[in-house]
């Protein structure tokens, strides 16, 4: 005989975060299968709740919403459920319009044509301007010490802003961290602060939020290969504007 | 950074913002992106702060913010306001996606941790309305129980991290953390 099984403590468990990665899966699965099982996770996430309201509002960064709006812009558009209501009807009413005056075959052409200008216009501006920029910072002193700028076509360079003193026999090194598991790359070797093209073509394509920054290390660079000296600048990436 | 701390619950606001924000998770599911900024303007500040207790950098705070809007418009459709709030719904996304990036993170360099978010085993429940039914039930707990859970859900701790907080063995935590839970589900009903 088996004892009837109590999920309670579990679907708590769930909610708080405390599970294993692979007790975290079986309890997603369950909660697709099982609604017994998914009411008590939604109770949990209730009785919680009123603890997410003791957390202190942190005012975002200026461009988040500029951010995500960005990230939503490059995902294919989601399967929607049809848009209803005055814009829907509107813009349903328009295309039955314009199907109707020009014919289909000629709007198509048309639309492609637009597509294609647009793209070609997008490429240029693309080449021309960074698609993200990270500021790096003296966390010290909060004094912006150098800019790096990521280019669509992958290059990216750091311009120095200040004048880094660097002592005898110390040279300043560039790193960035992409992924938290590989850990910081040296990406550039500089004996003084110049404007340089940074060496990032082994690596994956710059992103948003990737950690960019200058150490002061022998001169040659780290002996192990990983950042040893101070921490002079740093700074994230964010999407330019 | 910082703004104001946490209201408590004047309970006919919090009705009209859980009533605006299931509209706004209604209206992000037929792809109403203005729908997706009202959440951002009403919550965003909140999604932040609850997202710095559990990752204490604002940059990955943030981060995980920008991916739980993501997720919030991808998945606005699965949103069922019969089984539970879209405040608790949005919440519960914004701490997944936090909890995920505090699991892939092996912290880049300990100096970027802002100090002033360093876990606090009190704050949490002192800032709970003095109504709340959760408060009190917490306060009937013994400290470590009340301190196991609270850390666990306030700012992401492991079973492993919640035993070296708490100065005591893996197996002790894991008992704390199932008899507070069973006692809460009693008090609270």
């Amino acid at each position: 005989m088996t004892p009837a099984r109590d999920d309670s403590p579990l679907a708590a468990e769930y909610v708080m975060g405390l599970l294993d990665a692979e007790a975290r899966a079986e309890a997603e699965r369950r909660i697709a299968s099982d609604a017994d099982f998914a009411r008590q996770v939604e109770t949990w996430r209730a009785r919680f709740s009123p603890l997410d309201d003791t957390a202190e509002e942190i005012v975002p960064a200026h461009d988040l919403w500029q951010r995500i709006e960005g990230s939503l812009s490059k995902e294919a558009p989601v399967a929607q459920v049809p848009a209803v209501g005055m814009i829907g009807r509107f813009w349903r009413s328009v295309a039955a319009l314009r199907i109707a005056t020009l014919g289909s075959t000629l709007v198509a052409a048309l639309l492609a044509v637009v597509a294609v200008v647009t793209l070609q216009h997008a490429q240029q501006v693309a080449a021309r301007k960074p698609i993200y920029v990270a500021i790096l910072i003296d966390d010290a002193t909060r004094q912006a010490g150098a800019v790096v700028n990521a280019f669509a076509d992958g290059r990216v360079e750091m311009i120095p802003l200040v004048d880094m003193n660097v002592p005898q026999g110390r040279a300043l090194q560039v790193w960035t961290l992409w992924n938290r598991e590989i850990g910081p790359r040296s990406v550039g070797l500089l004996s003084r602060a110049r404007a340089t093209q940074l060496d990032l073509e082994k690596l994956p394509g710059t992103t948003a939020d990737q950690l960019f920054e200058i150490t002061l290390e022998p001169a040659g660079g780290s002996p192990t290969g990983r950042p040893t000296g101070p921490i002079l600048y740093k700074g994230t990436t964010t999407r330019a504007l | 950074m910082t703004v104001a701390p946490a209201s408590s619950g004047d309970s006919d606001h919090s009705l009209t913002a859980e009533a605006e924000i299931s509209a706004a998770v209604v209206r992000c599911a037929s792809g109403d992106r203005l729908a997706l900024r009202i959440i951002y303007d009403r919550e965003a500040a909140r999604m932040i702060g609850v997202a710095m207790r559990i990752l204490r950098r604002k940059d990955l705070a943030e981060e995980a913010t920008h991916e739980a809007f993501l997720r919030i418009w991808r998945s606005a459709q699965s949103f069922d306001p019969a089984r539970g709030t879209a405040r608790a719904w949005l919440f519960a996304i914004v701490r997944n996606q936090a909890l995920t990036s505090l699991r892939n993170e092996q912290r880049f360099d300990a100096e970027t941790l802002d100090e002033s978010h360093e876990p606090d085993l009190t704050a949490a429940v002192s800032r709970l309305p003095e109504s709340s039914a959760l408060r009190r039930c917490l306060q009937q707990l013994d400290t470590g129980r009340r301190s196991a859970i609270v850390l666990a859900y306030v700012h992401g701790f492991s079973h492993g991290e919640l035993a070296g907080r708490l100065g005591v063995p893996l197996g002790t935590v894991k008992s704390w953390v199932r008899r507070g839970l069973r006692s809460l589900q009693e008090c609270m009903g």
